[in-house]
């Protein structure tokens, strides 16, 4: 397996399942009455959101899509839509959830693709935010935890597409 | 919540993931040294998924893909590939991961499309089976419960697209 790459727990499961209930809760209050359709970003958002809808008591629909940032070799990156909802969101309150917001490059774009197929509103919901890697505005309405910038792994978050199983949150051991 | 077609509870919360719990380490066993590619179905799978995951201590990657089954007027159903997985699966051991084993049509295809992007292995992980519905033969290497053959709702099975946020499962009570 080699070097062991997992470092320090900033984030233990206990930490993350509890507060993921008072987020579900959160949305429970605030959308009584609605049915909002979360929208979960692949790959990285399903342990997020696996937890979270647990603690979502009102009626929900659920949907995913897969969107791929690329750097270039200029300062701006692009964006490629790999999977888009099934689901029609016109006229439909939206939430959108990710792992972490880090430049919020894909979130700011993919807030205004759902603004473009009519939804009624549209919130975000992260588990992760890290103010400092921010270049892009966007407007988070539900986060869980906000962490220094630096790279972490688990609950969903990988390093090559490894360690996304891990219940917890931990830096990365760079070289 | 309108609780409308919430019928008599079948599994509990505490039962699927005390089994998942068990999975995961059959899992975690029969794959030690190696790197197993879990690939999930969206959406069913994804609450399943996302817990079947933390109890998986060998390195793995996962992806998920999307595939609606079209039932026409005749017997015959068609199956439409909305998403593909983007992990390259050559020579890798591929675990496909779904809630619910019916008709067997959807994952007997999807076996057969692994094998041709040439998987190295291929297994399927349902977290339910109900054979009484089986119309395609599929082989199950981890079953988490066999049910009898009722409509179903509750940990990523929905009824038009509601319920999977409930974190148990229930009969579905039809109109």
């Amino acid at each position: 397996m080699g070097k062991n790459r997992i470092g320090k727990i900033l984030v233990t499961e206990e930490q993350i399942v509890s507060r993921c209930k008072e987020l579900g809760a959160k949305i429970t209050k605030d959308y009584q009455g609605k049915t909002p359709i979360i929208v979960g970003l692949l790959t990285g958002a399903v342990p997020f959101v696996a937890e979270l809808i647990k603690h979502i008591e009102g009626e929900i629909v659920l949907d995913f899509m897969s969107v791929k940032s690329y750097q270039g070799n200029i300062q701006q990156s692009k964006l490629a839509f790999i999977h888009d909802i099934t689901t029609c969101v016109q006229g439909e309150d939206v939430i959108i959830v990710d792992d972490v917001a880090d430049s919020g490059l894909t979130l700011s774009a993919i807030v205004e693709h759902m603004h473009k197929k009519g939804a009624k509103s549209v919130k975000v919901c992260c588990l992760l935010d890290k103010p400092d890697a921010k270049k892009h505005p966007v407007n988070l309405d539900y986060v869980g935890f906000t962490i220094e910038n630096d790279f972490v792994i688990g609950f969903g978050l990988d390093y090559n597409g490894r360690y996304r199983n891990l219940p917890y949150i931990a830096l990365y051991v760079l070289d | 919540m309108e609780m409308n077609h919430v019928g008599r509870i079948l599994l509990t919360e505490e039962q699927i993931l005390t089994r998942i719990k068990e999975l995961g380490k059959e899992i975690s066993k029969d794959y030690k040294g190696k790197r197993p590619v879990l690939v999930g179905l969206l959406t069913g799978a994804v609450p399943f998924l996302a817990e079947l995951i933390k109890h998986i201590e060998v390195p793995l990657k996962m992806d998920f893909m999307s595939v609606k089954s079209y039932t026409g007027s005749s017997q015959s159903s068609k199956l439409a590939f909305i998403h593909d997985i983007t992990t390259n699966v050559l020579d890798e051991d591929v675990i496909l991961v779904d809630d619910i084993a019916d008709s067997g049509h959807t994952m007997s295809a999807i076996i057969e499309q692994m094998k041709q992007k040439g998987a190295r292995s291929v297994k399927v992980c349902c977290l339910l089976n109900k054979p009484a519905a089986r119309k395609y033969p599929i082989p199950l290497d981890y079953v988490g419960f066999e049910i009898e053959n009722v409509y179903i709702l509750g940990f990523g099975l929905d009824h038009y697209g509601y319920y999977r946020n409930l974190p148990f499962i229930a009969v579905c009570k039809e109109d």
